[in-house]
């Protein structure tokens, strides 16, 4: 890319080639007032204001900043009196019919038209005005648009056709009555990510959940991590009085670039909802009762002695948290594992998938992982299987749509159900494989760049270990048969093989769908196996070339649970359990030595110790296993059999309910410490407000809990509990609280050594399809996933949430649909073998023949309890009226 | 040398003793007259419907130089911003009359009230008070 040199208002700067003037000065620091311009967005030029002189070739002449490219030895002047008496006669022109409401518009403050009103030093103008008198549309929950406050700069246009590529709005009508709409008028029908909100100059888009609680002075602005899927949103929350008051985004923090989903951007409502639990509660005959915190505390640790006393420590377990900091679940495993001397501490998503970790693992010491969400954006090659971007990670699909924009990327996406990813890819290709079949599409993919020669196979053959065994044991697969019992034409997956072995960089997002599939051990290998075979077989010289696996995961810090060692098999930072060095590192620092007897490895679960009567007291941080464990309803029956149940939350769940003691923890907004989100990035969250009621942060409530149980633990503040997890866990052991204020900390790039890379072993598996047993009363088989909208206990209760998504809803194909006489918005009945839910119909094209669709995540519809072990067998019928 | 203190007396006690130029006012069975532009405590005013005609802009707690005035909006069933709740401390208030000339609307406005003495270091008016200020003064008589 050239350099070019110009020199703007007498200061001589350089920009890239292909920069506009406008970008050019805002880089270098120099004011161009404009309000259709935006950095994050193609240009548009209508609002006229960025007028400046230029001069160049020896030529004087009058340009628009933003549609002018810089060129060499150009000489611009912002500031000419020609340029400003142009800029104010066209301020007059868009005042003229604005509807100057500034007392009673929250955009006061931070309005770009009135900013530029004042620094123009505008009176009254000289025309006669008109006002619109649009009547103001509040269709949805969310957004309100004020057609009268709006100056046609067509930014939220882009936004919403670039950045979340729904395109729901567009100019209607030509001339004198143009105004910003949705098609035909109808209501607001988009995925309310707010981006029209932040992109918008003046008044016209609204945040409605901030609803004049206060004014952009008033406010004070932390930075902190978005507390709701595991992209790690940097946001910043406005606060008034110790209260917050809205969320906000800023373009120049965080992976986001100020990309916001309705969940980070509307839902924060529920840091002061009225049913947050206050004060601690101790069950006293059958009923919760409010209780001061030193009883609480008192009455959990004799309980916890109690237990201990009586049948041992290892009878106790304790759950982690997905969506506490780092900081609190390494205390939470730290005081499991050295307090109560037990080795049961799980998270959900290890109780879900329990090979993850170690696999992870792996493939970050092969290289295969990728350090940073930000790769999704440098990609050339984009790979989803079986991740629904838009509902799980919306976020992370605006940076998808990024790379398209930009590197003009390739897509591929694989999935059960044809998820809807709004994109402008030139290659956009969709692979609904049948369900159960992810292992041989991806092994077809292998056969056929191994019998194709698509890479150098000689050169993967140098680089790793085993490849002569492993490829006898490929070269049994048939990819006829793949594609047989995929249903995807091999034409299809070659022309897929042969994209994902072109040159430049190809980022796979591996989801949930395949994480938590009872094949997803080996998926997660055969995919394994696909990148280290293209990484191995590629040549330095000639250029860049990646294949990396981003691991989604469902909750903001459910990577950090995993890391801080939450989980049975690992100490923080991946120690095997069973290893004696680890251990003895660990004995160390913690100045503990728990029973060599406890550090085993049992093959049942937490839940599933419980129900065979192998747990008396239960310790659970910040999770809500009733609704959360997949495996249906045997969790309430194993939570009957628990004799002590302390239950640490925000809210009173349904796991709250059933517990012992309730102990109120204070939420995002409150708290410092960090996350990690499902690139491995640590970032650091801010305190914005004081904690409401009684509420205490989780790593307090567990330092108390300890001290009281004779072990004290004397943290001040969760930058001691850090220092101590960098110097026990390897891969956080660069880890600087102070500096992750200013940048965050990518432990991948700790633990992957790009010039020693770890030679690969090769998975040798068996794929298989997984046989779905179809009964005939049971003829659908229901599938679950995330919800853009909700997701925990959060969610549920910011009211902006609930009513842009009221209702859980069950997708059901358009045949199945007609053929059983539903209709869409019909009430039905799901019922399995263990449970029925009635939920409302929503007839679709999305969910393939024979499946049953309904999202998980909103937790008052309790779908997990339907759920068996593996493809669970539902029949849906009508109810009668 | 006596005469000019006769003289001077003479003059002081026809101003003493004359009704026209004497200042002592019987506060409180007699009232003062103030000036129209007398600046007393701000006052809340009252809209053609009945309401406050405050639009909680906030632009008076902004330009409070002595910071004696909070404000918090909301939004009414009809979408219209209102305080929610409007406190002025009349112990810290300098009388200055910046929130009167800010007001985009005209809603507060100081009168004459300057009965202020309380005995804490503290004398809030709420938003009510502030009304029943200028609701008293609308009664007829």
């Amino acid at each position: 890319m050239n350099i070019i040199h110009l020199v703007i208002d007498d200061k001589p700067i350089v920009a890239p080639e292909g920069t506009n003037i406008f970008q050019a000065a805002r880089d270098n620091d120099i004011y161009v007032p404009g309000l259709c311009y935006h950095p994050k967005l193609s240009q548009f030029g209508g609002c006229r204001l960025c007028f400046v002189e230029v001069t160049e070739r020896k030529r004087t002449v009058h340009r628009f900043a933003c549609a002018h490219p810089v060129s060499e030895g150009m000489v611009v002047k912002v500031n000419t009196p020609k340029v400003v008496r142009y800029r104010k006669s066209a301020m007059e022109y868009l005042l003229a019919h604005h509807e100057l409401s500034c007392p009673t518009c929250d955009k006061s403050g931070e309005c770009g038209l009135q900013n530029v009103t004042y620094e123009l030093n505008l009176g009254p103008g000289r025309f006669k005005t008109v006002r619109m008198h649009h009547p103001v549309i509040r269709d949805n929950p969310v957004l309100e648009l004020n057609r009268n406050r709006c100056i046609l700069c067509g930014r939220c246009v882009s936004a919403c056709k670039e950045i979340e590529g729904v395109s729901a709005i567009d100019f209607q009508n030509r001339g004198f009555k143009t105004v910003i709409g949705t098609a035909f008028d109808r209501p607001l029908e988009c995925s309310f990510c707010g981006g029209c909100v932040a992109v918008c100059p003046t008044g016209a888009w609204q945040d409605r959940t901030l609803g004049f609680k206060g004014r952009p002075w008033e406010f004070e602005s932390t930075t902190t991590i978005c507390p709701y899927c595991s992209v790690g949103c940097t946001i910043v929350v406005n606060t008034k009085t110790e209260s917050v008051r809205r969320i906000v985004s800023n373009d120049c923090l965080g992976i986001n670039e100020g990309n916001l989903c309705i969940k980070g951007r509307f839902g924060h409502e529920f840091i002061h909802s009225p049913e947050r639990i206050k004060t601690p509660l101790i069950r006293k005959n059958g009923e919760l009762c409010p209780a001061s915190w030193k009883d609480a505390i008192e009455h959990t640790t004799k309980r916890f002695r109690q237990i201990i006393a009586e049948h041992g420590g290892k009878l106790a377990g304790g759950i982690g948290s997905e969506r506490c900091t780092n900081e609190d679940n390494y205390l939470f495993q730290k005081f499991c594992r050295s307090v109560l001397g037990t080795n049961h501490v799980d998270n959900m998503s290890n109780i879900k998938s329990p090979y993850l970790n170690s696999l992870i693992y792996k493939s970050v010491v092969n290289g295969i992982a990728s350090a940073s969400l930000k790769e999704i954006e440098n990609a050339n090659t984009l790979f989803f299987l079986g991740a629904d971007m838009t509902e799980a990670h919306p976020v992370a699909g605006s940076m998808a749509r990024k790379s398209i924009r930009m590197n003009n990327a390739n897509l591929i996406i694989a999935n059960v159900r044809n998820v809807l990813f709004n994109s402008m890819a030139r290659n956009d290709i969709r692979l609904n494989y049948a369900l159960g079949s992810q292992a041989m599409l991806i092994n077809a993919f292998i056969k056929i760049i191994i019998d194709e020669n698509l890479v150098d196979l000689k050169k993967a053959e140098a680089a790793t270990n085993n490849f002569p065994e492993w490829r006898s044991s490929v070269d049994k697969f048939s990819v006829r048969e793949a594609s047989q019992s995929t249903g995807i034409s091999e034409e299809t997956m070659r022309n897929v093989s042969m994209i994902l072995t072109k040159p430049g960089n190809c980022c796979i997002v591996c989801g949930k769908d395949i994480e938590e599939d009872p094949l997803g051990e080996i998926t997660i290998k055969a995919l394994m196996n696909l990148c280290s075979l293209i990484n191995a077989a590629h040549d330095e010289k000639t250029g860049p070339r990646k294949v990396s696996v981003l691991f989604s995961r469902t909750h903001n810090n459910s990577q950090g649970a995993n890391d801080m060692g939450v989980v049975p098999g690992f100490f923080p930072g991946y120690l095997d359990i069973t290893d004696t060095t680890g251990r003895e590192k660990v004995e160390k620092l913690w100045g503990v030595k728990p029973g060599n007897d406890i550090f085993q490895k049992e093959s049942l679960n937490l839940i599933d110790l419980a129900l065979n009567g192998k747990l008396k007291a239960l310790y659970v941080m910040g999770e809500n296993p009733i609704v959360n464990y997949p495996n249906g309803k045997d969790v309430r029956e194993a939570f009957k059999k628990i004799d002590f149940i302390v239950v640490q939350d925000t809210f009173l769940t349904e796991t709250a309910q059933l517990a012992d003691v309730v102990l109120p923890a204070v939420t995002y907004s409150e708290r410092e410490g960090t996350f990690t989100n499902m690139g491995m990035t640590v970032q650091r969250l801010n305190k914005a407000i004081p904690p409401v009621g009684d509420a205490r942060p989780d790593w307090q409530i567990v330092c108390d809990l300890a001290t009281k149980m004779g072990q004290p633990y004397s943290y001040a503040s969760a930058k001691e509990i850090l220092s101590e997890i960098g110097s026990i866990a390897p891969p956080y052991a660069g880890v600087n609280y102070d500096r992750l204020k200013r940048k965050e900390f990518q432990w991948v790039s700790f633990v992957y050594d790009k010039n020693r890379p770890a030679k690969y072993t090769f998975e040798i598996i068996q794929p298989a399809t997984f046989n779905i047993i179809r009964k005939k009363d049971f003829p659908f088989i229901l599938l679950t996933g995330a919800s853009l909208n909700h997701q925990g206990a959060f969610s549920r209760h910011s009211k902006s949430l609930t009513l842009v998504a009221p209702a859980c809803f069950a997708e059901i194909n358009r045949k199945d649909a007609r053929e059983m006489h539903i209709q869409d918005g019909d009430m039905v009945t799901v019922e399995s073998v263990r449970d029925k839910i009635k939920l409302k119909a929503k007839v679709t094209d999305k969910t393939p023949e024979g499946t049953v669709f309904i999202p998980e995540d909103y937790e008052w519809v309790p779908v997990n309890l339907l759920r068996d072990r593996a493809y669970t067998p539902v029949k849906i019928y009508r109810e009668a009226e | 040398m006596i005469l000019p203190l006769i003289k001077g007396l003479i003059l002081t006690l026809t101003r003493f003793l004359n009704p026209k130029t004497c200042v002592t006012m019987q506060y409180p069975d007699e009232r003062p007259k103030l000036s129209a532009r007398f600046r007393g405590l701000p006052e809340l005013q009252i809209g053609k419907d009945g309401r406050e005609k405050c639009v909680a802009c906030g632009l008076c707690a902004r330009v409070c130089p002595s910071q004696c005035i909070s404000v918090e909006g909301a939004e009414d069933e009809t979408h219209r911003r209102y305080p929610k709740t409007y406190e002025l401390d009349a112990f810290r208030c300098i009388f200055c009359g910046y929130c009167e000339e800010a007001c985009p609307v005209r809603a507060i406005i100081l009168r004459d009230t300057f009965e202020l003495a309380t005995y804490q270091n503290k004398n809030v008016f709420d938003k009510e008070q502030l009304l029943d200020l200028t609701r008293k003064r609308n009664l007829p008589g």
